[in-house]
């Protein structure tokens, strides 16, 4: 016995000694292996802020699938161009128009002018001239291109024409009169054009450049031309990008950093979150969940509303019970969007939504929300009941067949899907039947009209309330739900077309009215963001219209 | 050579008594059942499916409450929580207006988790304000805490929090703004600690009040009874667990019965007929090992025309069934085919016994060992097969509840309520281990091998 014990002792003792070396031994492959892990990467970042280079470290949601500011339509995208190119005209740090590569412009009734500064040059040294405008929004348009964002281009003369193929491209109104001048035709008055060329899509192409490049243009860093602030010199696809000062832009009031190092591209953001925590980005989003850690942390928390809007839209197609509008007035009725954003969502920026135009729309002095109150809505379930039981008498039916709701996969919108669920069962007796879809497959749902309701979401293109206003027109492709009046066509007609502003505030009016009246939508939340900041970096600007995190005007602060 | 007499055929009688020395007979499984019983662990293992299943099937019964209402008044709460409330009024909404004289950040009515109304004085130099909410005291380095609101305008001069209040201490600020939204100095801060409040209409439709009570406004109450705490859409924990069980051991029980069922006929077929039958039918299994289980899965969800919304529960049922049963098979097989060659088979044939007394005396309880212990080693594959796959959102559709799922749900509140994430866990983890313990005894015991060596 005691021999055996003494045997045992042994063996644990030896057993023990391997497993020190064991440890030891792990321990110096996972130090070894991080190590080279380290040295692969081509960017290495030190720290969130390196004041020595005048370099900055950030974090990208998503990888850009191409950097063709003509052909753009993500918002990963439109962050780099926005910080690689310039339009004619742009936002200053304010939120207001400011001039760009055009030193002054002209908008009529029937067109406009651009005079474009002789300074402005491209990243290979070259000036930038009104060709390339030209020929950017000639390729907008051209067919061959299939630009999803063509439709922005539409209030030049003929644009529709020609992306629809009925007519060639060299129809389109827009004509270089020299290198410095540019000469724009309306296909109908457009007094918030200059708002309009803000925008990506009327950035411009040199076409020398695009030619040169082989139908590979904005595929890579190389295949690029840049004429902004910064240029991308490095573009590791999947992995990093590196953005660094150029040296020919013309305006030294933006782009003061000499580095921009996009280290991470994840859309995971707890790990942005940790990064933060650990000194590698220097900014990042906040969700509900991480506000106790900010606060612990004693961060600064700043925040801003994105713009956009997110909404239940019906499928108003044949066949469906949610064409009916006693239906439809009874969902409106049964559910109060301030309970769906203070206690369900619980995210401290979002607002309960009350109208198609969210509180920041402009009206003719202040707030358009001000000046054209929304009928106020109260949760009255007496009365939706009432609604529905009428629904079921037009109907004809008994029972209402499950409701399909048309959902994202993220957590916030299965959270209000199943807070819908359950509202819609309590209150009113209906199923809901939850189709949570990734965002590509979900847009092709929404294209096809495969739903009964779909939880979406509406982000400004221009700081105008056209860009919500038309949105439920007939001929608008983005009407997923094929609501179909005259009486809102006529209303977004008069809105687009009318130079009396009085006039054009009182028809989007009319809209909101008719979207409340005839339940186009149910309206959910206004949505804003959490976020902090690296106390040292100043300047960083987040934007509702145009790129959603903004360095263009980013500096370190030296202390 | 004698001659035999019919005398010499006469019976022999007992005549000697001979001292009988035995014990009583032991039977198979009565040998295993003893064993089993001597095995504490096992026999604890044994307790735990017992009390599950009672969990599962008689827990509904004492605790009737539907596990899809949502106690919006009580969201994401930890079991414990104190359920105190005053009934209050309706919500009414608020324009600023009060009776109180301003000098600073003050407090306007009393605060509520329903809300919370401040209104301050003007600050100097302000063109506009932010309002600021934190669980901590703003201190030094001017961390306000979750910016709530921002006036561009320095003649608003009131807000009303309605944001997720708990019963619980918020330190609220005002920091005055330039015309471009930056902060200046000069903030005002307070501390508030509002109560948990209900109104009479939420009262009554949660069934806490009947018709004749005369309880009004100011009077308190008890909230809704929650033992395991809510989560984060205020429904009952307990309740969802036990729906979730449901879901889980379905799965758990149902799958593996049927594809072992399937594994012993499949396998006993092959080892009883051997030769060529039985290549062709192990190959067969083969394949079958080699398809992708995640595949099928969502195949089997298209061709069952599972829409959008609707339990894929059924499709996993028979994905695993179809899918799973080859390593039954094999083992069983190969059990058929060692007894086959045994000597009491062959000595059973040569009495007469028949294909179906061979197969069913004396092949398959000699395998029924073996295929008891796969019975628990497949149960808590299974649940966790069930757990993942909710995890990944292809099992149940909401509301219904299994235990993967709601982990998936509790993971993204983890910091904040970890008891969502740890209550199922915990029952995922407590049902596979309970399973697998059991299996284990179940090998000891029923391996004859093992027998008499005590």
């Amino acid at each position: 016995m005691d021999k055996r014990s003494n045997y045992a002792g042994s063996a644990a003792k030896q057993l023990g000694v391997y497993a020190v070396y064991l440890a030891v031994a792990m321990a110096l492959i996972v130090y070894i292996l991080a190590f080279f892990a380290g040295t692969s990467g081509a960017l290495i970042n030190g720290g969130a802020i390196n004041e020595e280079r005048n370099s900055i470290t950030i974090a990208l949601a998503e990888e850009p699938p191409q950097l063709d500011s003509t052909r753009a339509t993500d918002a990963s995208s439109f962050i780099v161009i926005a910080h690689t190119m310039e339009g004619l005209i742009s936002y200053d740090d304010n939120d207001q128009l400011t001039p760009g590569v055009a030193e002054r412009w002209e908008i009529r009734d029937n067109g406009a002018t651009f005079w474009i500064r002789e300074e402005a040059r491209w990243s290979d040294g070259l000036p930038v001239t009104a060709h390339d405008f030209e020929y950017a929004w000639k390729r907008v348009v051209d067919p061959a291109t299939a630009g999803e964002y063509a439709f922005i281009l539409y209030p030049i003369k003929n644009a529709e024409a020609v992306n629809r193929g009925d007519l060639p491209k060299e129809a389109l109104g827009v004509r270089a009169v020299s290198d410095l001048v540019l000469q724009v035709d309306f296909e109908r008055p457009t007094p918030y054009f200059d708002k309009l060329v803000a925008f990506n899509t009327y950035y411009p192409v040199r076409e020398d450049f695009f030619v040169s490049t082989n139908g590979r243009y904005g595929a890579d860093a190389d295949m690029l031309l840049f004429n902004g602030p910064y240029v991308l010199t490095e573009w590791i696809h999947g992995a990093s990008m590196l953005w660094e000062k150029n040296p020919y832009y013309w305006n030294d009031e933006k782009g003061f950093l000499d580095e921009i190092v996009i280290a991470y591209i994840t859309n995971d953001v707890n790990a942005n979150l940790n990064l933060f925590k650990d000194g590698q980005i220097v900014q990042t989003s906040l969700t509900a969940p991480m506000l106790p850690t900010a606060m612990e942390q004693r961060w600064q928390i700043d925040r801003f509303m994105d713009g956009s809007l997110f909404f239940l839209e019906f499928n108003h197609r044949e066949g469906r019970v949610t064409e009916n509008l006693n239906f439809r007035k009874a969902l409106l009725l049964a559910q109060d969007p301030s309970e769906l954003v203070y206690k369900v969502l619980k995210e401290a920026s979002y607002l309960p939504a009350e109208s198609l135009f969210p509180v920041w729309i402009q009206g003719l002095q202040g707030a358009f929300r001000k000046e054209y109150p929304v009928p106020e809505h109260r949760m009255d379930l007496e009365r939706a009941r009432e609604h529905l039981e009428r629904a079921k008498l037009e109907l004809g039916i008994n029972d209402f067949p499950p409701i399909v709701l048309l959902t994202g996969d993220s957590s916030l919108s299965l959270l209000a899907a199943e807070y819908y669920q359950e509202l819609f069962k309590k209150n009113l007796g209906l199923e809901l039947r939850i189709d949570a879809q990734i965002f590509k497959q979900r847009l092709a749902k929404m294209t096809s009209g495969d739903f009964d309701i779909v939880m979406a979401g509406w982000g400004p293109d221009y700081f105008d309330a056209l860009t919500f206003g038309d949105l439920f027109s007939s001929w608008n492709l983005n009407n997923r739900g094929r609501y179909q009046s005259e009486q809102m066509d006529d209303l977004i007609r008069i809105a687009q077309s009318e130079l009396d502003p009085k006039k054009r505030m009182d028809a989007f009016s009319s809209i909101q009215d008719l979207i409340y009246e005839d339940v186009v939508i149910v309206p959910m939340y206004e949505r804003g963001i959490s976020f902090v900041v690296d106390p040292r970096l100043k300047g960083f600007k987040r934007r509702s219209v145009g790129p959603q995190v903004d360095y263009n005007y980013a500096y370190i602060e030296r202390l | 050579m004698s001659v035999l007499t019919p005398a010499d055929f006469e019976r022999i009688q007992y005549h000697q008594k001979t001292q009988n020395i035995s014990r009583p007979s032991l039977s198979y499984w009565s040998d295993a059942w003893i064993r089993l019983k001597g095995n504490k662990r096992t026999l604890f293992s044994l307790y735990l499916i017992v009390g599950l299943l009672a969990f599962t099937i008689l827990g509904p019964v004492f605790w009737n409450v539907d596990p899809a209402f949502q106690d919006l008044d009580q969201v994401s709460q930890a079991p414990g929580t104190s359920r105190l409330a005053i009934i209050v009024n309706d919500y009414e909404a608020w324009n600023g207006e009060s009776d109180i004289s301003i000098d600073a950040l003050r407090l306007v009515d009393r605060a509520t988790t329903m809300a919370v109304r401040l209104k301050w004085d003007t600050l100097p130099n302000a063109s506009g304000y932010r309002v600021y909410r934190n669980i901590f005291p703003v201190g030094p380095e001017q961390a306000y805490g979750i910016p709530l609101v921002e006036y561009f305008d320095n003649t608003v001069l009131f807000f009303e929090d309605r944001l997720d209040l708990k019963p619980r201490r918020y330190y609220y600020s005002v920091v005055p703004m330039d015309d471009r939204g930056n902060l200046l100095d000069g903030y005002q801060s307070i501390a508030v600690d509002p109560i948990r409040v209900t109104t009479l209409d939420e009262a009554r439709s949660k069934g806490l009040l009947t018709n004749e009570s005369t309880l009004q406004a100011g009077d308190s109450i008890n909230l809704s009874l929650h033992p395991l705490g809510t989560d984060y859409l205020g429904r009952d924990m307990l309740a969802r667990l036990m729906e979730g069980a449901r879901v889980s051991l379905f799965i758990g029980i149902g799958a593996p019965s049927l594809f072992i069922l399937f594994g012993i006929f499949y396998g006993s077929v092959a080892g009883f007929i051997g030769g060529r039958v039985d290549q062709i039918l192990m190959r067969f299994a083969d394949f079958v090992v080699a398809l992708p289980f995640l595949l099928f899965m969502i195949l089997f969800k298209i061709a069952f025309g599972i829409g959008p919304g609707e339990s894929g529960i059924f499709p996993m049922l028979v994905a695993l069934v179809v899918l799973m049963w080859p390593a039954t098979a094999r083992l069983v097989r190969g059990q058929i085919l060692q007894i086959r060659e045994h000597g009491y088979i062959g000595a059973s044939q040569l009495l007469g016994a028949k294909t179906n007394y061979l197969i069913f005396r004396h092949m398959l309880p000699n395998t029924l060992g073996v295929v008891l212990v796969t019975i628990t080693f497949a149960i808590p594959s299974a649940i966790f097969i069930e757990a993942f796959l909710s995890f990944v959102g292809m099992g149940v559709a909401p509301p219904t509840p299994s235990w993967g799922s709601m982990s998936n749900e509790g993971i993204k509140n983890m910091l904040t309520s970890p008891h969502e994430l740890i209550l199922p866990a915990i029952l995922i983890s407590v049902t596979v281990l309970a399973f697998n313990l059991l299996g284990d005894g179940l090998r000891d015991a029923l391996d004859a091998r093992l027998r008499n060596q005590e």
